[in-house]
């Protein structure tokens, strides 16, 4: 399998193991603190181990480039030291695939307006977009969302489905959320953590079936068949 | 502006060698056996050139240190080369050989990184708060050795050990200025070859790491050239402060662009500023002030000021 872990275990999580076929992609799910972004920090390298492996390659063993172009992790926030570097510099710097222009993507989400715009005025959800945008032209075999819809408006939310839920859009895509509406019409495969173990891992279909949330969920959640709800 | 204020320092830096305490009659300047040239040539522009290369390398320094440590308040002289290259010179003086005493000051230099270095590579990942920490301990611990030295001096001595701590850019010959001028030459090459990382960094660690860059290694690599480059110039002035914290600084308000974009002019400015700094100091006093009380005077307030502007 291209992107592969095998018995990863940390403070945080515990004897992970689980591969990803050519092509597909994975909802990451799970609790507060259950351990999915170190979980994402792994798999990306940001984490060290040996535990990771792509296309048969241990990730410890890739650099530069090659590391580059296998595996890329998009944060939830945008971290940016510089105080004056503006949007269309940020995204050159991951401009790996050429035949994709900048303007290009960020027209896909809708913020050609921000090109100019210094990164550290971005709001919460602009600076989202922004990073979303660089996956997009980072264009890497596997990218990793955190929580890409955490800051959205709903109808960026929306654009950012849209862009998720497309097969023609990134080779392939592993996305941590809370949003069970978004996993539920995405329709990845599910990985639910918790406490650092994987609980659950399968297709969409056998997660959202209402006994499986009520196992998980504890009857918090609730299957309308064309939605998923929280239930206060 | 930033044409004026490049049209004013670029006119700074022609005239500068022309100042100074005795004028210098243009018409006598001309023939090559009078006094005017021989001053002109063997003190003046000398003068102004060391100023100006170690100036750029102190500037350009603290830009880089800034952005490897994520600290606005980090300077070349961050890890204690300035430290080691002092208590260093005061050793060579307390020994009889103060005629050695930049060779001596660069070995000080070059020793702390070393020691730093070898204590870094110890820890897991990169860790610039651990190493900024090193750096201060180490600069506590020279403190008290070079006290020692004091305790250990004659009168004449201490004196020769204090000029040194007030920096200053009296002694120099065109050679150690050929050497000054390669270190700054190289420091700069690295950037240019570097700039596409450096500018990764300017985002994240995590970010940089992901486009590919060794973080790790990048940053030791820039620390290392940076701390060679001020090694060999605090060897030869003495530690001259600010002047790293400060034109950086103003040059990210002048620029309004990221620091990438700030390599050379902070090169450029770093050294206008010390060759104004020196003017300074050679015509205020009767007898010339230390430059590096100058650019304290100077640097200090404005960082203040700076700061102040900041916050509002």
């Amino acid at each position: 399998m291209p992107l592969h872990i095998t018995d990863y275990s940390d403070e945080i999580l515990h004897n992970i193991s689980f591969g990803l076929e050519a092509g597909s992609h994975l909802c990451i799910l799970g609790a507060n603190g259950a351990g999915k972004t170190t979980l994402a920090k792994v798999l990306c390298g940001l984490i060290d181990s040996d535990a990771v492996t792509i296309d048969g390659k241990s990730l410890r063993h890739l650099h530069g480039t090659a590391r580059a172009k296998a595996v890329n992790y998009i944060p939830s926030k945008l971290e940016i030291f510089d105080a004056h570097m503006r949007v269309e510099e940020l995204l050159a710097l991951s401009h790996f695939d050429t035949a994709l222009h900048i303007g290009d993507a960020l027209e896909r989400l809708q913020i050609t307006h921000l090109q100019d715009h210094p990164c550290q005025t971005l709001s919460s959800g602009e600076s989202q977009l922004v990073l979303s945008a660089s996956a997009l032209l980072h264009s890497a075999r596997h990218t990793l969302f955190d929580e890409p819809t955490a800051n959205l408006d709903p109808m960026r939310m929306r654009t950012l489905f849209h862009l998720l839920a497309d097969d023609a859009v990134l080779q392939s895509k592993i996305v941590i959320t809370h949003n069970l509406e978004l996993a539920y019409k995405l329709g990845f495969d599910i990985l639910y953590l918790e406490a650092g173990h994987i609980r659950f891992h399968g297709s969409a279909e056998r997660f959202f079936a209402q006994s499986q949330l009520d196992t998980l969920y504890h009857g918090s959640v609730k299957n309308l068949g064309d939605h998923v709800v929280v239930s206060l | 502006m930033k044409t004026l204020v490049l049209l004013a320092s670029l006119s700074l830096l022609v005239a500068a060698p022309f100042f100074g305490q005795i004028d210098l009659p243009i018409d006598e300047l001309l023939q090559p056996h009078s006094m005017a040239h021989q001053v002109f040539m063997q003190i003046r522009l000398p003068r102004v050139l060391l100023a100006f290369l170690v100036g750029g390398i102190l500037s350009l320094g603290g830009l880089v240190f800034q952005v490897v440590f994520r600290n606005p308040m980090s300077t070349p002289y961050t890890l204690g080369v300035a430290s080691g290259a002092t208590l260093f010179t005061a050793i060579a003086i307390i020994v009889g050989l103060g005629a050695y005493s930049p060779l001596f000051a660069f070995v000080g230099a070059m020793m702390t990184v070393l020691i730093l270095f070898a204590v870094a590579s110890r820890f897991g990942g990169y860790d610039p708060t651990a190493l900024l920490l090193v750096g201060i301990a180490l600069g506590f611990f020279y403190a008290a050795a070079l006290m020692v030295m004091y305790a250990l001096s004659t009168l004449q001595e201490s004196y020769e050990i204090l000029r040194f701590t007030m920096g200053s850019l009296d002694i120099v010959g065109f050679g150690q200025i050929g050497i000054l001028a390669a270190a700054a030459a190289l420091l700069l090459l690295m950037m240019r070859y570097y700039k596409e990382a450096f500018k990764a960094l300017l985002v994240s660690y995590e970010f940089a790491f992901l486009q590919g860059i060794h973080v790790k290694k990048l940053s030791y690599t820039l620390l290392f050239a940076v701390s060679v480059a001020v090694g060999a110039a605090v060897s030869l002035t003495g530690p001259i402060g600010f002047v790293g914290l400060i034109i950086p600084h103003m040059l990210a308000t002048l620029y309004q662009q990221s620091a990438e974009k700030l390599l050379v002019p902070s090169f450029f400015y770093g050294g206008v500023f010390l060759v104004l700094c020196d003017l300074i100091a050679r015509s205020l006093a009767d007898a010339t002030l230390p430059i590096g009380v100058v650019t304290s005077f100077v640097g200090a307030p404005f960082f203040i000021y700076l700061l102040l502007r900041k916050r509002k």
